[in-house]
């Protein structure tokens, strides 16, 4: 069998990778340290601002970077709480920004405490801009589409690999043909030079070594080697598109949404929670933000040609009166799908978000991905060792009730086939594989 | 007792014919074509080793060919706006009412990503109760198929619907102005609303009359009650209250008036747990029906002597009343000292009583009327009061309007859920009429055989695109809601009415009128303001009780009304001379046309789910079939197989096949009506249809239709035809698998048929964990109660829509190579009828019969014989399928692990391991393993749903579609399962009972079967494992199943024990 040592130095690689991006999430949004009141806001804030806003851009409404020292503590618990109450009042800073904001009124927060709107202004406060990326993210996006080019590359060896054979034949006739030419023009003549040391030896062997046999021989390996190769190739690999990254109808990026806007991913696909399918979410919810995120100032005031999609799919026109915006001719969005799972195989994404599975795990360094691509082989050896790795919660989810009641009462019995998950520092080690996981009718029925 | 036994599936194993025996010999119905694939002439391989090379360098270039192929880009289409209740992988119910026939059984619509793909019955309706009959399930499928008409339609060619409503509505507007008459014949409506809009219909066309017709008539029950007690209603019968039943050819478990509700309270009646009376159920019949087959007694009847079994019972109860007897001279014979035995039962249990008949004859109406009457059931068992409403048609209108319309009386004529040209045996003057009439339209969605004689067809949608309220019983209101946008350009019945009579709303006043979110605004369906308009005058005003109502699929909370005891108005004698015109002669033999239990009247005949549902006795599929007791068919020579032409009078259809059917009384034959539509899915060429159309047969004399047809002739005829059976499919070479007893012996001994010694068990292999109680995880569990099995064949239908089985049609039938998951197993076992009549006993006696005396009467050869006990058998009615053996035999011999044991006790079945050796199928001793011998989608082959886009709408998608080669069987709905515990999971909560429910479950109409997780000390499948009737199949072989069975139990006495 035909090893990889490249790919096996890549697998290397793609884990080390993966464990400093994960270490770098969770403090991707925030390098420094936060206070606990500033590390609260920024849950809320998470939670309620940054579908329209954004701490260093302008999204549907201002960017946040440093707002306190634009506005008072006291202006803003009244404009966050509810503005159109405050605008009423006839504050005329607060008229002034909705009107510079075209007349899109910002949500009331009337849930919020002031002291929740206060840890929020902390967390403004304490806000500092990210350092730039590590370079290891760029890097491991780089190496998992390396597997196409490493085709490219095998493709060249074997065509290298021809065209030796190619100029050995062809030599080899060319001389034959010399030989025999020559023997027609000069009928043979002993030729007297001396043979060397070296072709006395190749004369040696060749005389005892059948040529057919040696022929055979060669090929035999070369041919098996090339099969095994093959085998290899088509048992691993085919149908796996690890790395694909088709081009998108809008080139909608990842690494801005997802990654510098840190919108949750669930904001968009809500369904992940609760469904089989995390779903592309409907256009209605780019509508959301982009209603009023047209990026005008960066296309010398014309709307930028990807937002301009979205409109042509809605049937969207921004400058007419509202109310009549929205047109009879919608143009539903032919995204390409990347993950393409076997229809045998039934995956559910509500049963892996819930217990905690961050979506990276699977499609790696998402907000990071200009264009999206397959990230995980999504091989159904890639499934099992996850089940055989992570650690089913039975001490927290009723679910488990019995069996959590069982581990606990078997733990000092040797003979039982349960009592073992129960670790010497106290804790329940039972992994999603010990507890029928790896079973065939989890995913395929 | 139960051991000496014999039971038997079908006459040739009986008989062990030769072929028989031949066909048991391999597993599957034919060798495999080895030797075609291998021969010189076809491809050979055997031809040399250049060929091989060939074809072997052939295939590796294309598989390699293949492999460099590019993965196909797929698309993800986004919603635009995602509506608020669809998710996608997230399924939808909508309560509602099945459509499939004017029963109205409440149904809940499952839908994903918008589309229904499967109805299951609402557990709110006090209709159906959460059961839903074979035919209501195919239902949903009639909405993808491709037969359906895309729009409306001007003598053959499609039209715009502005154009027809302008010229229909200035025909009508004329014809009402000059007094020329209108006839809108329906089917039966008892929907509040489309009743209203009729009215308001006929209201702006003055000339308009309104006659309802069923396909299959209750009209004799109608008169009789109309005769009988000034109410011209079906009444309610409340068999969960009755401790005997006599029924005289009422199939009121298969196909009589409303049989999923019927079913939920007779088998609720015969729970013996605890009980001290279960209903004893006794029934008189010609065919070997559904609920004959359930009976504790089942007497042979010839059918057209129904008056002389009625007198007799009236008579012989009127005398221990003391009440004057029934003045009729009584011809014919009586199945032996029957009657007095029944009325002897009836007698002890007074009040608490019924007695039923399928008779379509006032007449004889009257007289089970004045029976019931005389028992006191009237108030108790049958209810006058909250009658039903689901059949209103009236013979002599039809009969009417037959004449009227052959004679051109009728200028206009409007059919709605109506296709007399097919379904009635007065297809002549219809044809005549319609081409007389200036005007006629069908509502039908398929150009039916009266749709397309007419010139317009407005093609009405399907129930589930269409709002519906319906009043099945009085004081139990449904509503039907839309649960698909229409799929194609049409228009539902009620709008059409309403636009013509132009009755319009404003919809923009509805809160809950639909808004589109565009500047165009979707105005609400005309006909769901109508309904509300109409419910808010049933009390039902506001918009949260109207939306309560729309929840729960109605309003049911409504107080019944007092039943009462009318009083009977009829001379009795003055029926004599009536009665005895319908007693047929002796010598000449009945046709009894009857309802197969999945293709009822014919209504949805085109459905390939309801063609390869077997009959529950026969076990035929694909065909009607003249129905033959084997005392004729010796006689005349016939064998199955054979052709016959059936005559009567001057009607005759011809080649028809024939089927020797035990349990046929003597002197009848048996032919279902509903067959020989025209259609797709039949094979073309042998037969352009489905079987034939015997509505042709039925008797019209009296004004009334009979479908009792006294002196048909049968004519041997050259040729053969050989069904599509499943009945000797899968032998189980005579084992004791179903176990039973009688109520006596049961009320003594609960283990009573079950006490067996156990077998000593021996295993190679360790017992598993998953087994004990208090292991953790799950055991996933059956319990099927054979004593509540009626063979109705609802689960079968149930499975195959919701695991995606495919149909594989009659040739493949033939071949047993039927994929059904589930089947329903059907024994027969002969009755000690003699020894019965003999003794002259007052005591109901001999229902069991050795196994000797079994073989003794196989072998019965006797030309002129009676063969009296090939009339008489029992039946067993055992649904199988995989048994989840805790031992698999499957297990071990799969050569690639495809099929392994979950440790949640399943058999697991993993199609993508599966090579096809079928070395499972080989060991399973239960013989449920089905093997794909073909690709049954997108295979022109198999001409069914699975092969073109709309039919393929119905798949459900969390369900594998299997290719060929591959082997599968049930998967306890593993499907449900996981989907039930993520949720659990995700909820962080433990699973409850009864919240993870199989298709064959949810559709019993018996609650015969229950599933759970036996590990489950509180679930119901674990008290049930513990009941003393609880057994497993083939428990010798220590497969330790996971389901089991439970004994059933006959209120019979035994003369054996």
């Amino acid at each position: 069998m035909v090893n990889h040592p490249s790919k096996k130095i890549l697998r290397i690689k793609t884990i080390i990778i993966s464990i400093v991006l994960l270490l770098n999430l969770s403090i991707f949004a925030q390098d420094g340290a936060l206070s606990p009141a500033a590390a609260e806001g920024e849950t809320l804030f998470k939670a309620n601002c940054v579908s329209c806003h954004a701490m260093n851009s302008k999204q549907v409404g201002p960017a946040l970077q440093g707002v306190h020292t634009r506005r008072t503590e006291e202006w803003m618990l009244k404009w966050i709480k509810n503005n159109e109450k405050f605008r009423a009042s006839g504050d005329k800073d607060a008229i002034a920004i909705y009107n510079e904001y075209g007349g899109a009124a910002m949500n009331s927060f009337e849930n919020l405490s002031d002291d929740q709107i206060k840890s929020i202004i902390t967390y403004f406060k304490e806000w500092t801009p990210p350092a730039p990326k590590v370079a290891a993210g760029g890097e491991a996006a780089a190496e998992t589409t390396s597997f196409y080019s490493n085709n490219t590359l095998y493709i060249l060896l074997f065509l290298i690999i021809v065209l030796v054979i190619l100029l050995y034949v062809l030599n080899k006739t060319k001389r034959t043909l010399k030989s025999t030419v020559a023997e027609v023009e000069e009928p043979s003549e002993e030729k007297a030079s001396a043979p060397s040391e070296f072709q006395e030896k190749i004369a040696y062997y060749k005389k005892r070594i059948n040529p057919t046999i040696f022929k055979m021989a060669v090929g035999t390996v070369v041919l098996g080697g090339l099969a095994a190769y093959g085998f290899y190739f088509g048992v691993t690999e085919v149908g796996v598109q690890q790395g694909y990254a088709p081009e998108q109808p809008i080139k909608y990026s990842h690494k801005l949404h997802a990654g510098e806007l840190a919108i949750d991913c669930k904001y968009c696909h809500s369904t992940a929670e609760y469904s089989k399918q995390a779903s592309v979410p409907s256009v209605n919810t780019c509508m959301n933000c982009h209603k009023g995120v047209q990026l005008r100032d960066k296309y010398n005031g014309e709307i930028s040609p990807e937002i301009k999609k979205i409109y042509t799919a809605m049937d969207y026109d921004p400058d007419k009166p509202a109310g009549e915006q929205y047109g009879p001719n919608p143009k539903p969005i032919r995204w390409v799908r990347i993950h393409n799972l076997p229809d045998h195989a039934f995956f559910n994404h509500s049963m892996h978000v819930s217990t905690g599975v961050s979506c990276q795990t699977c499609h790696g360094p998402i907000q990071e991905m200009e264009v999206v691509q397959q990230y995980s082989t999504l091989q159904m050896g890639w499934c099992i060792n996850c089940h055989r790795e992570r650690n089913v919660d039975v001490e927290n989810n009723p679910y488990y009730e019995k069996l959590h009641a069982k581990i606990k009462a078997e733990k000092d019995d040797k003979s039982s086939n349960y009592g073992k998950y129960f670790t010497k520092d106290g804790k329940i080690n039972i992994k999603p594989a010990d507890n029928g996981a790896l079973e065939c009718s989890k995913c395929h029925y | 007792m139960a051991k000496k036994q014999l039971y038997w599936k079908g006459e040739d194993e009986l008989l062990k014919t030769k072929e028989f025996l031949a066909s048991q010999k391999n597993e599957f119905s034919e060798a495999l074509p080895l030797d075609e694939v291998f021969s010189e002439n076809n491809m050979g391989l055997t031809a040399n080793r250049r060929d091989f090379l060939k074809f072997f360098g052939f295939s590796v270039a294309a598989v390699s060919l293949a492999a460099c192929n590019p993965t196909p880009v797929r698309n993800i289409v986004p919603y635009l706006v995602k509506p608020e209740e669809v998710t996608p992988g997230v399924a939808n119910y909508y309560n509602s009412i099945c459509g499939a026939c004017s029963t109205a059984c409440g149904t809940t619509v499952k839908t994903r990503e918008g589309r229904p793909i499967k109805m299951d019955g609402n557990v709110l309706s006090p209709i159906s109760k959460g059961g839903l009959c074979a035919t209501g399930q195919a239902s949903i499928l009639s909405l993808y198929d491709t037969e359906r008409l895309d729009g409306p339609i001007l003598k053959g060619s499609p039209i715009e619907w502005a154009n027809l409503d302008k010229t229909v509505v200035e025909q009508l507007t004329q014809m009402s102005a000059s007094g020329a008459k209108i006839a809108l014949v329906s089917g039966t409506i008892h929907s509040p609303s489309g009743l209203a809009l009729i009215e308001e219909f006929k209201a702006k066309f003055t000339s308009t009359t309104h006659i309802t017709y069923d396909a299959i008539s209750y009209s004799g029950i109608l008169t009789a009650n109309k005769n009988s007690f000034g109410k011209q209603v079906i009444p309610s019968y409340h068999f969960d209250k009755a401790n005997v039943v006599v029924s005289f050819g009422a199939d009121f478990l298969g196909t009589w008036i409303s049989p999923v509700e019927f079913t939920k309270a007779w088998s609720a009646k015969r729970k013996v747990e605890g009980a001290d009376k279960i209903v004893k159920t006794i029934q008189f019949e010609s065919n070997l029906s559904t609920t004959g087959s359930n009976a504790d007694y089942r007497f042979p009847m010839k059918s057209s002597n129904e008056a002389v079994y009625v007198v007799a019972l009236h008579n012989e109860l009127a005398q221990k009343a003391g009440i004057p007897q029934i003045a009729m001279a009584q011809s014919g014979e009586l199945a032996g000292g029957s009657i007095k035995q029944a009325a002897e039962a009836l007698w002890a249990e007074k009040g608490t009583s019924m007695v039923i008949s399928g008779s379509n004859n006032p007449s004889i109406q009257t007289v089970v009327n004045a029976i019931n009457l005389l028992l006191n059931n009237y108030g108790s068992t049958i209810d006058l009061d909250n009658h039903s409403n689901q059949f209103k048609g009236i013979d002599s209108d039809l009969y009417q309007l037959s004449n009227d319309m052959q004679n051109g009386a009728y200028s206009a004529v409007l059919f709605w859920n109506a296709n007399p040209v097919y379904n009635t045996p007065f297809a002549s003057q219809f044809v005549e009429g319609i081409k007389k009439a200036r005007l006629s339209v069908s509502f039908s969605g398929t150009a039916d055989e009266t749709a397309s004689l007419c010139q317009y067809i407005a093609p009405s949608n399907h129930f589930l695109e269409s709002w519906n309220d319906a009043e099945p019983k009085a004081g139990i209101l449904q509503l039907s809601q839309p649960t698909i946008s229409p799929v194609f350009k049409t228009r539902q019945a009620e709008e059409s009415l309403m636009s013509w009579a132009a009755i319009s709303f404003d919809s923009t006043t509805d809160p809950f009128a639909k808004k589109g979110i565009y500047s165009e605004k979707l105005n609400a369906a005309p006909f769901y303001l109508y309904i509300k308009k109409v419910w808010a005058s049933k009390g039902v005003a506001t918009d949260d009780a109207f939306n309560k109502a729309l929840h729960d699929g109605g309003k049911f909370d409504s107080v019944a009304q007092v039943s009462t005891v009318p009083s009977f108005a009829v001379a009795l004698n003055s029926i004599v001379s009536s009665l005895e015109t319908s007693i047929g002669k002796k010598d000449q033999i009945d046709l009894i046309l009857y309802q197969n239990i999945s293709v009822k009247d014919g209504q949805l005949s085109n459905n390939p789910w309801i063609q390869e549902t077997p009959d529950p006795i026969s076990k035929v599929t694909w065909d009607n079939y003249v129905s033959l007791p084997k005392a004729l068919a010796e006689n005349k020579g016939i064998k199955n197989g054979d052709l016959v032409n059936v005559t009567v009078g001057k009607n005759s259809l011809k080649a028809m096949p024939v089927f020797v059917q035990p349990g046929q009384s003597n002197m009848t034959i048996g032919l279902a009506v509903g067959y020989g539509r025209k259609g797709k899915i039949g094979e073309k060429g042998e037969f352009d249809s489905i079987g034939k159309n015997a509505y042709l047969f039925v008797n019209t004399s009296d004004f009334s239709r009979n479908y009792i047809v006294n002196g048909v002739t049968i004519e041997k005829i050259d040729g053969a035809y050989e069904l599509a059976q499943t009945q000797t499919h899968h032998s189980i070479e005579g084992r004791a698998i179903v176990k039973e007893t009688t109520f006596g012996e049961y009320k003594k001994d609960p283990t009573a048929g079950n006490n067996q010694p156990q077998p000593h068990l021996y295993t190679l292999w360790e017992t598993k964990d998953y087994k004990k109680d208090g292991a953790p995880n799950h055991h996933w569990a059956m319990s099927i109660d054979l004593n509540a099995c009626t063979g109705c064949s609802a689960c079968v239908v149930s499975c195959s829509i919701e695991n995606n089985v495919p149909v594989v049609g009659r040739a493949e039938v033939r071949r047993r190579r039927e994929m059904h998951w589930i089947r329903i197993d059907r024994y027969f076992a002969f009755e000690d009828k003699k020894g019965l009549v003999d003794k002259n006993n007052s005591q109901f006696e001999g229902a069991f019969i050795t196994k000797e005396k079994g073989l003794a009467i196989a072998d019965e050869k006797a030309v002129g014989s009676q063969f009296e006990h090939w009339e008489n058998v029992k039946v067993v009615h055992q649904p199988m399928m995989c048994q989840h053996c805790g031992q698999a035999p499957c297990e071990t011999v799969c050569p690639v692990l495809a099929t392994t044991h979950s440790t949640e006790g399943l058999n697991q079945m993993t199609y993508n391991r599966c090579i096809g050796t079928k070395y499972c199928a080989n060991n399973c001793p239960y013989k449920v393993r089905r093997f794909n011998w073909f690709r049954y989608n997108d295979n022109d082959k198999f001409d069914f749903h699975f092969n073109n886009d709309l039919g393929k709408m119905v798949i459900n998608p969390d369900v594998t579609v299997r290719t060929r080669g591959v082997m599968e069987k049930c998967s306890m709905c593993v499907q449900n399962i996981q989907a039930g515990k993520v949720k659990a999971k995700r909820e962080k909560r433990a699973l409850t009972d009864g919240e993870v429910k199989t298709a064959c479950q949810k559709a019993c109409p018996a609650n015969a079967i229950v599933f759970g997780d036996v590990n489950d000390p509180n679930s119901e499948v674990h008290k049930l494992f513990k009941n003393e009737r609880s057994y497993r199949v083939l428990e010798e072989l220590n497969t330790q199943t996971a389901v089991k069975y439970l004994t059933k139990v006959r209120d019979i006495q035994n003369n054996n024990a």
